[in-house]
Formats: structure tokens, C-alpha cells, sequence
């Protein structure tokens, strides 16, 4: 862009104050040809600004909501409901009698020969929490903290402890999945883990830092 | 408002589906016109602006809360409108544009406006994707080079030139159309 461009790019993006403003003008009055691009790109703008601003067909929200696809969380509450949703059962008493001698039966039966594999599945399910260490080097950083969808991307939640050596660290337990996160440097600005196992973009130029968490 | 728009978005994340539609309502006009200006046909802009909506409920848990919402929704309608243009790929040369476009107004004759927002809307279809991206944004949307550059992850200088590159060639398109008066 050269110089007399760039000026009067300045001028439309309103980049220059209203002395500077005085003194570029009567630079540009004095020569006929800058005057006229200048007078001519403001009259493009003008008429583009102008442009009518377009709505959206009435049917617009109600077709957007029939196109949506249940989120994971809204299945799982599906499920839940089936299960723990209020019912109104017929009953009479033999019938209940006889399905509560059969339940304690049969759970009794069940309880004898399962007791050890029980206790061994509890032990297995508390170990299946395994601590991660994130590391993230950010000397002049006044605090890190650490957003993924283990925390709904919470930028104040996980908040990292800083090292002498200007390392912020945070061990959380997580289950064996496949993360994505990214550090926040003060509340504001997101980095990327360097030393991530891999990335992954959102689709919408965003690339996420990735952990595997895996017992193995 | 946008913390708001934030308790909305983590209420749709866990399972209240139906509180998108108050997103939906609230910025539909902006996605629409968006599209419709990077495309300049009312019926694709509907189905793109449709898509850009239902993209970022499918990407709900990826929302980062640091920004607003409209921002997001900005850059996924653009994306979505370059990804079709991309696979458009129809360069039609200017010569074939509108067999109205490039006729100049009889001087005595009354252009109607409609007439001339037809011709600033062909105009701007044929500026190239990334002035189109930053003329739509700017002057259009209104925004400025600091939301320009969250949307289209581009630095403001650059944006900068883009914007007035698009500028030039508007102003050229549209003095060959007769919109122009000298």
C-alpha cells in the first residue's frame, strides 16, 4: 500500500485525529485526482453501508429446532428418565409376596458367590481414577489456569500452582477418556499444551490441546 | 447479556434443548444477513445460516465462554459460507456476470434504489472471498478490526488491507456499473 493509500485508508477507518485529520485533508485538496479517489471511496462506502439489512424467513428458529440432534448429556437424561420416572403399579398381595421371596432369594444366591468379585470391582472402579500431571511453562504469566471438558471449559476452577522454575503444574484425577484442554494465562488468553499428546481442531479454527487418559 | 447468553448456552449443553431456540431467535437475522451478503441468494443463505446454527449446537461443548457468543456464531456462519464458495469454485469471469449489472443509468434517469442495491450486491459477489469476508464484516456488520480478527483469525493490519483492497475494487465495480457518479 503506498503512502497516499495508506492515507487515505486512514481517513475512512477514522484512524487519524482531528488535527492530523485537518492537515492530511488539505494535502489531498491540493491534488484534484487524490481528492476524487478519496470522495469516491467514501461514496462506495456510504452506499454499502446503506444496504438494507436482510431478516431471516419467519420459519427460520422453528426449522433450526427441528434439525437438532439431542446432546449426549439430554440422552442420558432420557435413559435416566425411563428408569427413574414416577409409575403407577397394579399389585395385589400374592403377587407381591412372591416377588419379594423370590428377589431375596435369588439376591441372596447372587450376594454368596459374587461377594468377592464385588469388592474386587469397587477397587478396580476407584483405581480407574488415574491423576494426571499438567505441566506449562508461562514465567510472566500471573496465573494459569487449566480448561477442558473434564470442567466445562472453566477458566477459574482448575487454577495452577506456580513454580519457582516459572513451570505452573495441577494434578487432577480423571477417568480413562480422551480430553481436551487448553491453558488460560491470565483469565485471558489461551495457549495450547506443547507438550500435548496431540490436537484437535473444532472445525472452527480453534485447536484444542488433547490428553489420553488410559489405564494401560 | 453475555454472561446471560452463557447460562444459556451451558443450559443447552446439559440437555435443555429447547432454550437454543432463544440463541436462535436472537441472532438469526445477523447469521441470515451475514450469509446472504456472502452469497447473495436468499435461498442458499437460508440453508447455510440453517447450518451454521445447527453446527454450533452440535460444537455447544466446545464453546469456550471467553468470547461472545455472536462472535462464535460469526465465524462458523463465514466459514460455512467459504467452505461452499471453496467448493463452488465457479469463477464466472465479469464479463459474464449480469447482462444488467455493467448497463450505465441514462444520466436523466432515476437509478431506483432497489436497482442499485441489486447492482452493490453483484458487485460484492464478485470481490474475492477474503475482501468479500472483511467488506461484509466491516461495513455491513459494522464490526471492528478487533472483532474482525477473533472472527476470521486474521491480524488487524491485515484486515486493514484487505478491507481497503475490497474497497477499491467496489469502487471501480461500481463506477463501471453506473452506481457512481463522478
Amino acid at each position: 500500500m503506498n503512502k497516499n493509500t495508506d492515507i487515505i485508508r486512514k481517513l475512512i477507518d477514522g484512524e487519524f485525529s482531528h488535527e492530523e485529520e485537518k492537515t492530511v485533508l488539505k494535502h489531498i485538496e491540493s491534488d484534484p485526482l487524490l481528492n476524487d479517489e478519496l470522495n469516491l471511496l467514501k461514496k462506495t462506502v456510504r452506499i454499502v453501508e446503506n444496504c438494507e439489512r436482510k431478516s431471516a424467513p419467519h420459519s427460520f428458529t422453528s426449522e433450526v429446532m427441528r434439525g437438532l440432534k439431542p446432546h449426549t448429556e439430554a440422552k442420558r437424561q432420557g435413559i435416566l428418565n425411563f428408569f427413574f420416572r414416577e409409575r403407577v403399579l397394579r399389585w395385589n398381595l400374592a403377587a407381591a409376596m412372591a416377588v419379594m421371596l423370590s428377589v431375596a432369594v435369588l439376591g441372596g444366591m447372587f450376594f454368596y458367590i459374587q461377594k468377592k468379585d464385588i469388592l474386587i470391582s469397587s477397587i478396580t472402579n476407584r483405581e480407574q481414577m488415574i491423576t494426571i500431571r499438567f505441566e506449562f511453562y508461562s514465567p510472566d504469566a500471573k496465573s494459569v489456569s487449566l480448561a477442558g471438558d473434564f470442567n466445562k471449559w472453566s477458566i477459574d476452577e482448575a487454577i495452577m500452582k506456580k513454580q519457582d522454575n516459572g513451570i505452573w503444574t495441577m494434578e487432577i484425577p480423571l477417568k480413562p477418556k480422551i480430553y481436551n484442554y487448553m491453558f488460560v494465562i491470565d483469565g485471558k488468553v489461551w495457549a495450547e499444551d506443547p507438550k500435548a499428546d496431540s490436537y484437535h481442531d473444532d472445525g472452527f479454527g480453534n485447536k484444542n490441546s488433547v490428553v489420553r487418559v488410559s489405564t494401560s | 447479556m453475555q454472561q446471560e447468553e452463557h447460562s444459556l448456552i451451558k443450559q443447552c449443553v446439559e440437555g435443555n434443548a429447547d432454550i437454543y431456540a432463544v440463541l436462535v431467535e436472537r441472532h438469526k437475522d445477523m447469521v441470515y444477513n451475514v450469509a446472504y451478503r456472502m452469497l447473495g441468494d436468499a435461498d442458499l443463505a437460508q440453508d447455510l445460516a440453517q447450518e451454521s446454527f445447527i453446527s454450533a449446537y452440535n460444537n455447544l461443548k466446545n464453546f469456550r465462554y471467553d468470547s461472545k457468543f455472536s462472535t462464535w456464531l460469526y465465524r462458523i456462519a463465514i466459514n460455512k459460507c467459504k467452505d461452499y464458495l471453496k467448493g463452488k469454485r465457479q469463477h464466472v469471469p465479469i464479463d459474464e456476470i449480469s447482462e444488467t449489472a455493467f448497463t450505465k443509468a441514462n444520466p436523466e434517469e432515476d437509478i431506483s434504489k432497489k436497482q442499485i442495491m441489486d447492482k452493490v450486491q453483484t458487485a460484492i459477489n464478485m470481490l474475492p472471498e477474503d475482501y468479500r469476508e472483511a467488506i461484509v464484516l466491516k461495513h455491513i456488520e459494522g464490526l471492528n478490526y478487533r472483532e474482525m480478527e477473533v472472527i476470521l483469525n486474521l491480524s488487524a493490519n491485515a484486515l486493514k488491507v484487505k478491507t481497503h483492497r475490497g474497497r477499491e475494487m467496489l469502487r471501480r465495480l461500481l463506477k463501471e456499473m453506473g452506481v457512481l457518479d463522478e
